[in-house]
């Protein structure tokens, strides 16, 4: 048995009797370089796999084949709703990411006269803080706009008949996320803990408080107690940063995924 | 795997290690899945059905490869999205330059403001804890209800999104224009006039007029605006079909 590589190996020798140009050569034995240390052809495989899997849905789409252009095109602007609410949930979250640094959630007294902590903060950042009222107004009309737009979007889905089959559960899965949206927006609203955050704070204790039978144990866990506080100013403000975000993101995820395994769902 | 392999003889796994090379006695995971028995099995079973099924659907379909009947969302409604949604994000930064928020007074809990409001998105919600008039005084009770008014409006809460998640569920069939179901175009309208009246309502207190006619037109306008669209649209399906059919039989003409 001998220790010399067998032909198929022989990846120099078969290079030589390929006649290579420099940069194929020169691609070659780098790549049997890289691969030999990393196995890289498995990823490249992949690579290929993946990029054949995105394009093969190239061919003739439902409204092109039926030549339902006329009819589609001039929708369109409704079709791209989904897409406006996703965009409006991104930006909200990088102007709320750097609002985040600059917020504090306490509701204890602040330095000044009758306001709190919170107040203060977001007062800093209107007042003080470069480019803050700026900031502040991209993430307040970030969520407006993304409230707007996933309720059209709803509305375009309904009038459209695009939750039929076999799109159920991505109807449902659409309401979680425009009510979890709503939340969002709630517990956005409470940060200010101004005299309007205040107030529509304590209708929403009274709410949930009015629900039979769970009502003092929600009251409990999302206000922390019957009455406002710095604990509620506290769970709103990691409901609305950390909770949610999560939630929310993996939510959209899904959704917009099932999408892509459905296709967009065409008047006929 | 034990069980299902009854090759492996006790000698073989003396020292202690389970795994043994594959020989050609060994089965193939095609047939240890074919082996199984009870749920498992039949979900094997299914697989193999619809994967057999999707690849006689690829044969008989005038696509190439295609695994959905419907507008692809990668490439074509990306890209083509890409220009408006430039065209938003240039909205929403505009918005926010021209028309900043407002910070109200801070928070004091010993002096109620007159008027106290969620976002404009929580209106219909709010409103729908102002349908005390419509809570049932049950005659058996004494006339006294069986729930308080404000349970009431947050279980209302409960129906509306009910009614809405139900949706898919109730309306089935391949129809997708409004004019093809006039009928559930009509709800739709009337939940959407809901919707708006039901917000009205909610700031009755900033309401210039009546605010018991505001009370009425709330759930009267849905109606009505319900069964416009349904006549609207059950006289335009006339033409509609009308044209449907004239395309029908011009591509097969009757015998």
């Amino acid at each position: 048995m001998s220790l010399e590589r067998k032909d198929d190996y022989d990846h120099k020798g078969w290079m030589k009797e390929k006649d290579l140009t420099p940069v194929e050569s020169t691609f070659l034995t780098t790549l049997i370089w890289l691969d030999k240390r990393f196995r890289i052809v498995d990823y490249l495989e992949l690579m290929e796999t993946l990029y054949y899997r995105v394009n093969l849905q190239m061919p003739k789409s439902h409204t092109e084949q039926y030549n339902l252009d006329n009819k589609f095109w001039y929708w369109y602007p409704l079709y791209t709703l989904g897409l406006f609410s996703t965009l409006a949930y991104v930006v909200a979250a990088i102007s709320g990411a750097l609002l985040g640094f600059y917020y504090s959630p306490s509701a204890a007294a602040g330095t000044e006269a009758a306001g709190s902590v919170a107040y203060e903060s977001i007062a800093f950042i209107m007042r003080d803080l470069q480019f803050g009222f700026m900031l502040r107004s991209v993430h307040r009309w970030s969520a407006q706009v993304m409230v707007a737009a996933v309720f059209l979007h709803m509305l375009r889905v309904y009038f459209t008949g695009a939750y039929k089959e076999p799109r159920e559960l991505n109807w449902l899965l659409g309401i979680i996320l425009i009510s979890l949206t709503m939340v969002f927006g709630y517990t956005g609203y409470l940060l200010p803990w101004d005299q309007l955050a205040y107030w529509a704070g304590q209708i929403g204790v009274e709410m949930s408080l009015s629900i039979p039978l769970i009502g003092e144990w929600i009251a409990q866990l999302l206000f922390g107690g019957f009455s406002l506080s710095q604990s509620t100013l506290q769970r709103m403000y990691i409901i609305h940063v950390f909770l949610l975000p999560f939630v929310v993101t993996t939510l959209i995820a899904i959704h917009i995924g099932i999408v892509w395994m459905q296709g967009i769902a065409e008047p006929h | 795997m034990t069980e299902n392999e009854p090759n492996t003889d006790d000698d073989v796994r003396s020292d202690g290690s389970g795994i043994v090379a594959p020989d050609d006695e060994t089965p193939t995971w095609r047939e240890r899945k074919e082996r199984t028995v009870g749920l498992s099995r039949l979900t094997y079973e299914y697989f193999e059905r619809s994967r057999r099924e999707d690849q006689d659907m690829r044969q008989a379909s005038d696509y190439v490869e295609r695994d959905v009947l419907a507008f692809p969302t990668w490439p074509h409604e990306v890209i083509r999205n890409l220009a408006i949604a430039s065209f938003f994000t240039g909205m929403m930064l505009f918005l926010s330059a021209t028309l900043p928020p407002h910070i109200g007074p801070p928070a004091n809990p010993s002096s109620t403001p007159a008027i106290i409001l969620p976002d404009w998105y929580l209106y219909w919600s709010f409103g729908l804890l102002k349908l005390g008039p419509l809570n049932p005084e049950l005659a058996v009770l004494g006339g006294s209800k069986l729930m308080a008014d404000r349970t009431y409006g947050v279980l209302a809460n409960g129906v509306v999104v009910g009614f809405i998640a139900m949706v898919p569920f109730l309306n089935k069939g391949s129809a997708r224009r409004p004019v093809e179901q006039p009928f559930w175009a009509a709800v739709g309208i009337a939940g959407v006039i809901f919707a708006f009246t039901i917000s009205v309502l909610a700031i009755k207190n900033l309401f210039p007029g009546n605010i018991h006619l505001l009370f009425d037109l709330t759930f009267l306008a849905p109606i009505v605006g319900g069964f416009v669209t349904y006549a609207v649209l059950k006289t335009m399906r006339e033409g509609y079909m009308y044209d449907l059919n004239k395309r029908y039989y011009r591509l097969r003409p009757p015998k």
